[in-house]
């Protein structure tokens, strides 16, 4: 059986399309994460401004200033440092971007020009301690895997669709008459597919942390999602969950998201004839749930929510409910991946076992 | 050992590519002839239980195969008429898949992919791969990952297909040495390699087996009714068109051997000839409306 799975699994990573797909996703992940790092702009309120590197550094330095616990006294210096210094020509302060520390403040706590709204933390965000610092490389990167991991469900498709369908051509002749062709030879398959999805995912989930870690350090892991700039979706996300927990759960919905997507794609590859066919049919079916009429607040969207797009796509299916042991909604994909990579598992193998050849 | 169909048949639609066959094979090579249509390769599919017949069945020695499974897939070694191939895989690293396929140990099928690539002259290219591979090559690498397994039932599809003269001896030989209790069936277009190693002929007809038996028991059949006559080497291709001819052979440049397919003496100056395998190919497959 090892030796099944090892010529498995070099089918699958032998094809020039596999091969290439994951060199792009590679290469589009360093090009998001630098390029999303060149376009950092920060001003510090007083006179020093910049982008890029220069930005993270004068955003690391607010944070530092204010760091630690929310508090009203720090809403009332953070407004007071970063108070407009000319006229917004009726522009709403809350859209007004310094930087990062300057944004999330006003996202909570300004009124249209630029003064305090009057409300306090606890008026905000009730008995939550909010921790705060210098979050905004993280949420950027965690705004940046979620393209990714969009773009890694649709290489994983690429990756996996030929698994079965690709012997039709002909080698199914001889796998079929072989002594383990109908039984072994389908465990191989699914799980040499299972394998390769691991290491696809782990290989794109570590090289982003990685990118992230090198140009952004590790400050801020442990602050708050809450206190985020305007700008990112993460802070649509209305549980008090730190840094380190969004990514846990970004890498966990990254997981179970490319397994589900596996379980999808491999019996439509045993069933279909050509490569093609099963590419765009899973592809079509990895998507459905995004032309179904059913909004977030749809108690259905619980249900659509653990289909493998909103795994990748996660800020809605993180903002659902968090339940009383403290875990998230979104914990829920475990035991769906579990089903659908299980029922993927098992009609695949079952449909090539019965495979005719024509 | 003893491989019987009864009442086999598979329908595609409402035309059936195997009618209602009863064979019964025991050990021996099998020749399997018949025009492109015939059923051939669906009986072979059949028989390699990659195809479900619409009804009968195939018995292993009494045992239905669906119900033998591994059982019997593991006796049996199949080369089908058009395989695929993985171009990135090296001639060995293929064997040595099929071999892992076939569950032969790592030791074993090292052993046996070696031993077939030298027997069908591949060794040189064992560690090239596939794509780089001519059509000869192919079909011989296709010959060797059916025999990996040493199988008791040897089923061969075209298995001539593309070799070269010199190639087509070398894989009758090693059928020859290798068929000795174990049962071989082959088909092909090439009457004279059937007329070569098969034991028995089979001769498919739209689904049905018209002919079973010993080549010179079958080939009896038209005595008397193959002819040779000599012909102005002008007058060799009107009368070819004419007649059910199986070989124009030209003598001295102006005149022309014909070998020709007949109740009759077609001609006054006809000599009755010893039939041969192709004659009764010729007799079945093209001259239906000539006889």
């Amino acid at each position: 059986m090892k030796k099944l799975i090892e010529f498995e699994l070099r089918k699958i990573f032998s094809k020039r399309l596999t091969q290439t797909a994951l060199i792009l996703i590679l290469l589009l992940s360093i090009f998001l994460g630098f390029s999303g790092y060149q376009n950092k702009f920060a001003f510090d309120g007083k006179s020093l401004e910049g982008t890029g590197k220069l930005a993270v550094e004068i955003d690391k330095k607010i944070a530092a200033k204010y760091s630690g616990p929310l508090t009203d006294e720090k809403i009332q210096q953070m407004m007071s440092d970063f108070k407009p210094k000319s006229d917004l020509h009726g522009m709403n302060a809350v859209y007004l971007y310094q930087n990062a520390m300057q944004s999330a403040v006003f996202a909570h706590f300004s009124d249209i020009n630029g003064n305090w709204n009057g409300l306090h933390v606890s008026d905000v965000f009730g008995d939550e301690k909010i921790n705060i610092g210098y979050i905004d490389g993280w949420l950027s990167t965690s705004e940046t895997m979620a393209k990714i991991f969009l773009v890694l469900s649709f290489i994983i498709i690429i990756t996996i669709a030929p698994v079965f369908c690709s012997e039709y051509s002909g080698i199914d002749n001889i796998i079929l008459t072989s002594k383990y062709g109908r039984t072994k030879c389908g465990t191989a398959k699914t799980t040499a597919s299972i394998i390769a999805v691991f290491i696809i995912t782990l290989l794109v989930t570590s090289l982003n942390f990685l990118i992230a870690f090198l140009l952004y350090g590790s400050d801020g892991l442990d602050c708050s999602i809450l206190f985020a700039p305007l700008i990112y979706t993460e802070g649509y996300i209305p549980f008090n969950i730190t840094c380190s927990t969004l990514f846990k759960y970004q890498f966990l919905l990254a997981f179970t998201g490319t397994i589900s997507v596996a379980g999808i794609t491999l019996p439509i590859s045993a069933i279909s004839k050509n490569q093609m066919t099963a590419l765009v049919t899973a592809a079509a079916i990895y998507f459905l749930p995004a032309i179904l009429p059913i909004s977030e607040t749809n108690p259905l969207f619980r249900l659509i929510g653990l289909f493998p797009l909103y795994h990748a796509q996660f800020i809605s299916l993180m903002s659902i409910e968090q339940m009383s042991n403290g875990l998230l909604y979104a914990i829920w994909t475990v035991p769906a991946a579990l089903i659908f990579i299980g029922i993927g598992v098992f009609a695949s193998y079952k449909i090539f076992a019965k495979h005719q050849v024509l | 050992m003893e491989l019987k169909t009864i009442e086999l048949t598979k329908k595609f639609g409402s035309r059936a590519a195997v009618n209602g066959l009863n064979i019964t094979l025991s050990n021996g090579v099998y020749g399997l002839l018949g025009a492109n249509g015939a059923g051939k390769t669906t009986l072979m599919r059949l028989l390699c239980n990659i195809q479900n017949p619409t009804s009968g069945k195939i018995l292993l020695n009494g045992k239905n195969i669906v119900g033998l499974g591994e059982k019997y897939r593991e006796l049996l070694g199949y080369l089908p008429q058009h395989f695929g191939y993985y171009p990135n895989f090296t001639a060995l690293d293929f064997l040595l898949y099929i071999a892992a396929l076939k569950g032969l140990s790592e030791k074993t099928a090292k052993k046996k992919s070696k031993e077939l690539l030298e027997a069908v002259d591949l060794s040189a290219e064992s560690k090239h791969k596939i794509q780089t591979f001519s059509g000869g090559m192919k079909q011989r690498l296709g010959i060797a990952q059916a025999m990996l397994n040493d199988p008791h039932i040897l089923i061969l599809d075209e298995p001539t297909a593309g070799l070269d003269p010199k190639e087509r001896v070398r894989f009758r030989n090693l059928i020859s040495v290798f068929a000795k209790k174990r049962i071989v069936i082959l088909s092909t277009h090439i009457v004279s390699d059937v007329e070569f190693i098969a034991e028995e002929i089979i001769m498919m007809k739209s689904g049905q087996v018209v002919h079973f038996g010993k080549p010179q028991e079958i080939t009896a059949e038209i005595n008397g009714q193959v002819w040779e006559c000599i012909v102005p080497s002008e007058k060799a291709e009107k009368s070819a068109a004419t007649f059910n001819t199986s070989n124009l052979r030209n003598i001295d440049g102006s005149q022309t051997i014909l070998r020709i397919i007949a109740d009759h003496p077609p001609m006054e100056n006809a000599l009755p000839v010893q039939p041969n395998l192709e004659d009764l190919y010729l007799f079945y497959f093209k001259g239906d409306t000539k006889r």
